[in-house]
């Protein structure tokens, strides 16, 4: 596949993720991060949050799953990853991410996406941009492979 | 845009991409010359390049680039056009 073709067949990809108790536990146990803003509802409220603040990386792991499975190509690699939180995400909260397509580069044979992340749940149909950034992938060739 | 100033723009972008203030530029610098730039950053450094100038480059042209002079004048000729 061509970067063209890869541009041409994946322009406006989106998904909806939940974050569930077994998403939580499982980048809990992976980052080895037990810091009580993340564990502890006490604490967590004594800073001012609702409930436990979810993982701000567990969004980036969800652009691991668009990369490595949304796009129509198993032959490609993240080169680059960035992301700015502008809200918490919380247990159970369903996440729309969306993308578009910032810059091609043939030359380089790379794809940056624009990526934003909202939160659904919000009642009465509204969303709430919680997150956004870009990734930046390129196709790998056979030699690669 | 003068050759000295398409230098000068691309040296800035080389400095924030590798984040290394302290790299000067010549026509003759090529990647031996400067150890952030390996295969990856040559990638960030095209795709910024290309979005800074608003040029193009083909693979073939990044294929021939011998040295920095030679990406400055393939980004001068794109400009005439």
């Amino acid at each position: 596949m061509t970067i063209q073709e890869l541009a041409k067949q994946s322009s406006g990809i989106s998904c909806q993720y939940t974050i569930t108790p077994e998403i939580y536990y499982s980048f809990q146990r992976v980052s080895n991060d037990f810091n009580p803003l993340h564990t502890d509802k006490y604490f967590a409220e004594s800073m001012g949050f609702p409930d436990r603040v979810m993982y701000g990386n567990i969004l980036n792991a969800f652009i691991s799953h668009f990369v490595g499975m949304l796009l129509p190509t198993r032959s490609v690699i993240i080169q680059t990853q960035e992301i700015d939180f502008h809200k918490p995400v919380f247990m159970n909260d369903l996440i729309t991410l969306d993308s578009s397509i910032d810059t091609i580069s043939e030359a380089a044979n790379a794809i940056i996406y624009k990526l934003k992340f909202y939160r659904e749940n919000m009642g009465g149909g509204k969303k709430q941009l919680v997150a956004k950034g870009h990734v930046q992938i390129g196709i790998l060739n056979d030699k690669q492979v | 845009m003068e050759k000295n100033e398409i230098l000068a723009k691309v040296q800035t972008i080389f400095r924030d991409v590798l984040d290394n203030e302290e790299i000067v530029l010549t026509d003759e610098t090529t990647a031996n010359d400067i150890e952030e730039w390996d295969s990856l950053s040559h990638i960030q450094l095209i795709v910024a390049i290309e979005k800074a100038f608003g040029v193009k480059f083909t693979s073939l042209e990044i294929k021939e680039l011998g040295d920095v002079g030679d990406m400055c004048q393939c980004i001068e000729r794109k400009l005439r056009k």
